[in-house]
């Protein structure tokens, strides 16, 4: 599996990244990175702790590295989700709401990634 | 310059939570610069406290945990790092608001989600550039005026040159008198602050005595070259010069207010006025003729005394001095007098070696950076924070360690107590002439406290710590006190000792709890008397410190007869009572200086001055020791020794008395010899 591929199985935007980055090994050597970062995990365990100014920042912070590697669907699912969280006091089920589609991309995505890696 | 020294100078501070932004970013820009990472606002105010002049460039995202983007800049603009650092924010967040205000703080570029490698190192190199330009520019400014007082220089050089030529002097009078003023000048900033004359004054007042003599270009050349003494006519035409130079640069347009002018203009009208106000053209006196113009005149007289002339050949140093002295050549300021006496060696070297030490080249530069203002204002500004905030801790440290503190100044004497010190002592912070006020008569004595300060004096700079214990007066207690202080110098070849810092601690629990254990191990505990030890301790200095002959001296030796039955009859309770009461009988009976022991079991010593004659004294003792304590008779048997026999050896003295002692035991107790006497009968 190329790079590209990899990039539209999971609904992410490779021309736009590679304008950007512009070179291939790059784009593959920070996606790969994607594996270890820990805002999704971060955010998954503030959300259960309910707490919310932790979960607005790992939202967020997931949300930047999305947008950085044109990862197009789950940058706009956790976009979503981190506007839903700023400037929360409490929990409340539209954020649950909110959370169902970031896991259900974040999952796909990992899920081709880790493919990519084993290549 | 090569590309790793290239890479060396600029380092690029990326702060950002998401190690996956960092390394991008990095990634980007790692081929020209040094890449620093920090994950939030307080790892970077760390990496900024340690290189904030390395780095070039900061790249600041605004969400993060810990200390957020916001925080970060509003922290840069206390420590004004801000100012050194240029800082583009870099952030997923787009709300108007987060840029406006990020703007606000000090922001100069926003580099929006996602990074474009293209865009990044753009925005980096124009936001890096335009800071250095902004820098350069500030040098240029600066080298500009630096040059314009360089040419300011240089034309009054020429103009002062024109005089001179037509003078038919050489030229060198126009370098001689600016030596000379400024030689004289300095000499007098440190005698007095009088004529609140600054460093940065000097260069100016120099250039404006160049032009002392402008005037003269009105005098026509026959006078002024005239070799011979001038008529009474000629000498008035000769004097309007000073007044006509005056007259010249108040008629410059536009320029009356410039410092050089202004000054220059005092010089030109009064540089031959006379301190005793018979000088020209208006007659000022005293203090009334402004300082400037006291020296040029002074520098003047000097210098056309020690050159040939037209009209007369050059005197040596020594007897212009002379003249000058004794007003054989002008009246001046007693003060400047004292200023030709200090330069005098120097000018005696020659008047073009005795350049001035301080490069003017730096003057000009402290100029400019005085001109410059803002920039440097800043710079100092941050510097008195820094000192405020020092004090802050200094104070507040202090305060809680309970410690007199103080800080003492050579010239003028002062002292300066710490807050708590102060109030401690129930004295103010500053103390002006501590020797002569309270701290240095009653809470130090006179002797105590001018040995401190002597101390203090004769450390070097390179061993300045000095510690000594004092009995102070604290509000009317004696404590016992330790002083320790530290000397501080000026920079100087040799260092100059300027003063120090100190602080006085009360020792006086310690001492005591000393002072008791030295009791104690002095002292026989049973009857308080000193124990042997002890006494032959305080003995032996009185025996070896008179001359032989002077050594009126006795140790007399005694015991009790018979005690080993008081306490078989008694009991040994009533034993002790015994001693007790003998040994107060002892205390009681011998004068202060007289030194009195418990030397073991029954056996006393005492040791005492006599005058001429031994056995009154010996007698009076003895007999006053005779008498009972409860059913017990006290009896004695005495041995006593002379110390003048002994060339100052006290175990020979001692064991004169023993024997002494014995042979009134021998005797059949209840008696007292002397050890002369047995010596004599064996």
């Amino acid at each position: 599996m190329t790079v590209k591929e990899c990039y539209d199985a999971i609904g992410a935007d490779y021309d736009d990244v590679f304008s950007r980055l512009r070179k291939d090994d790059r784009i593959r050597k920070f996606l790969l990175k994607v594996l270890d970062d820990k805002s999704y995990e971060l955010l998954l365990n503030s959300v259960a702790s309910r707490d919310m100014a932790e979960a607005f920042r790992a939202a967020h912070t997931l949300k930047g590295v999305c947008q950085n590697l044109s990862l197009t669907r789950l940058y706009k699912s956790s976009s979503r989700l981190s506007d839903v969280l700023r400037d929360r006091q409490e929990y409340g089920e539209d954020i649950a709401e909110a959370l169902e589609p970031v896991k259900e991309d974040y999952t796909q995505m990992i899920e081709y990634i880790g493919k990519l890696a084993e290549e | 310059m090569s590309g790793k020294e290239y890479k060396n100078s600029k380092k690029i501070l990326i702060v950002d939570d998401s190690e996956i932004n960092r390394s991008l970013l990095s990634d980007m820009l790692s081929n020209e610069y040094e890449i620093l990472e920090a994950e939030n606002g307080m790892e970077a105010a760390a990496v900024m406290h340690s290189q904030e002049h390395e780095i070039a460039l900061m790249l600041l995202d605004i969400v993060m945990p810990v200390m957020d983007g916001f925080e970060t800049l509003v922290m840069m603009n206390e420590n004004d790092w801000i100012k050194s650092i240029p800082v583009i924010m870099i952030s997923a967040e787009t709300v108007p608001s987060y840029i406006d205000r990020a703007y606000d703080l000090g922001v100069l570029d926003y580099i929006s989600r996602p990074f474009d490698e293209r865009t990044v190192r753009r925005r980096v190199i124009s936001t890096i550039m335009l800071s250095a330009k902004q820098k350069e520019l500030e040098h240029m400014v600066a080298d500009q005026i630096l040059k314009k007082e360089k040419d300011n220089k240089l034309m009054v050089e020429i103009l002062s040159n024109i005089v001179e030529f037509r003078n038919g002097e050489s030229g060198l009078h126009v370098v001689h008198i600016r030596a000379l003023t400024e030689l004289l000048l300095r000499s007098l900033m440190g005698k007095t602050d009088q004529y609140k004359i600054t460093p940065r004054d000097i260069p100016l007042i120099c250039n404006a005595a160049a032009l002392h003599d402008i005037g003269k270009i009105t005098i026509p050349s026959k006078i002024l070259n005239k070799p011979g003494r001038l008529t009474d006519e000629e000498f008035a035409v000769m004097k309007t010069h000073a007044a006509e130079g005056a007259r010249m640069l108040q008629n410059i347009a536009l320029s009356e207010e410039e410092p050089l002018v202004k000054v220059a203009y005092q010089i030109c009208r009064w540089h031959h006025e006379r301190y005793d106000g018979r000088g020209y053209p208006d007659g000022l006196k005293g203090e009334d003729i402004p300082i400037a113009a006291q020296v040029v005149a002074m520098a003047d007289v000097y210098d056309a005394l020690t050159s040939d002339r037209v009209y007369k050949k050059a005197f040596s140093h020594k007897k212009t001095m002379e003249m000058i002295q004794n007003g054989e050549c002008g009246a001046f300021n007693p003060l400047l007098l004292e200023c030709l006496t200090d330069i005098s060696d120097m000018l005696e070297k020659g008047l073009d070696t005795a350049r001035p030490s301080k490069n003017t080249q730096e003057e000009m530069i402290d100029m400019v950076e005085d001109l410059m203002g803002q920039g440097t204002m800043d710079a100092s500004e941050r510097t008195l924070r820094l000192l405020e905030h020092e004090r802050t801790r200094y104070q507040f440290f202090s305060e809680l360690s309970q410690e007199i503190q103080f800080e003492y100044t050579a010239v003028p004497e002062m002292l300066i107590l710490s807050e708590w010190g102060a109030k401690y002592l129930r004295m103010p912070e500053t103390i002006l002439n501590p020797r002569g006020d309270a701290f240095g008569k009653r809470v130090f004595t006179e002797n105590d406290f001018t040995s401190l300060l002597e101390q203090l004096e004769h450390t070097t700079p390179d061993s300045p710590v000095v510690e000594s214990n004092y009995l102070l007066d604290i509000n009317g207690q004696e404590r016992w006190s330790k002083v320790i202080a530290r000397s501080m110098w000026m920079d100087g070849e040799p260092p100059v000792y300027s003063g120090a810092i100190g602080k006085i601690v009360d020792i006086h629990e310690d001492m005591e709890k000393l002072n008791r254990l030295e009791v104690m191990a002095d002292h026989d505990s049973l009857t308080g008397l000193y124990n042997h030890r002890a006494a032959k301790a305080r003995i032996m200095p009185l025996l070896s410190g008179k001359r032989e002959g002077d050594q009126n001296y006795i140790l007399v030796l005694f015991d009790l007869d018979h005690f080993k039955q008081a306490n078989d009859q008694y009991g040994h309770q009533f034993g002790d009572e015994v001693l007790k009461y003998v040994a107060n009988t002892v205390k009681n009976g011998i004068r202060g200086a007289d030194i009195a022991a418990r030397t073991g079991g029954d056996e006393f010593l005492i040791f005492m001055e006599y005058k001429t004659v031994i056995e009154p004294q010996v007698k009076r003792i003895f007999e006053l020791l005779c008498g009972s304590y409860g059913e017990f008779t006290i009896s004695v048997s005495m041995g006593v020794a002379n110390a003048k026999d002994c060339r100052g050896d006290y175990e020979g003295l001692f064991q004169r008395a023993d024997q002494a002692l014995y042979a009134a035991k021998r005797g059949g107790r209840g008696r007292y010899c002397f050890y002369n006497d047995i010596a004599e009968s064996e």
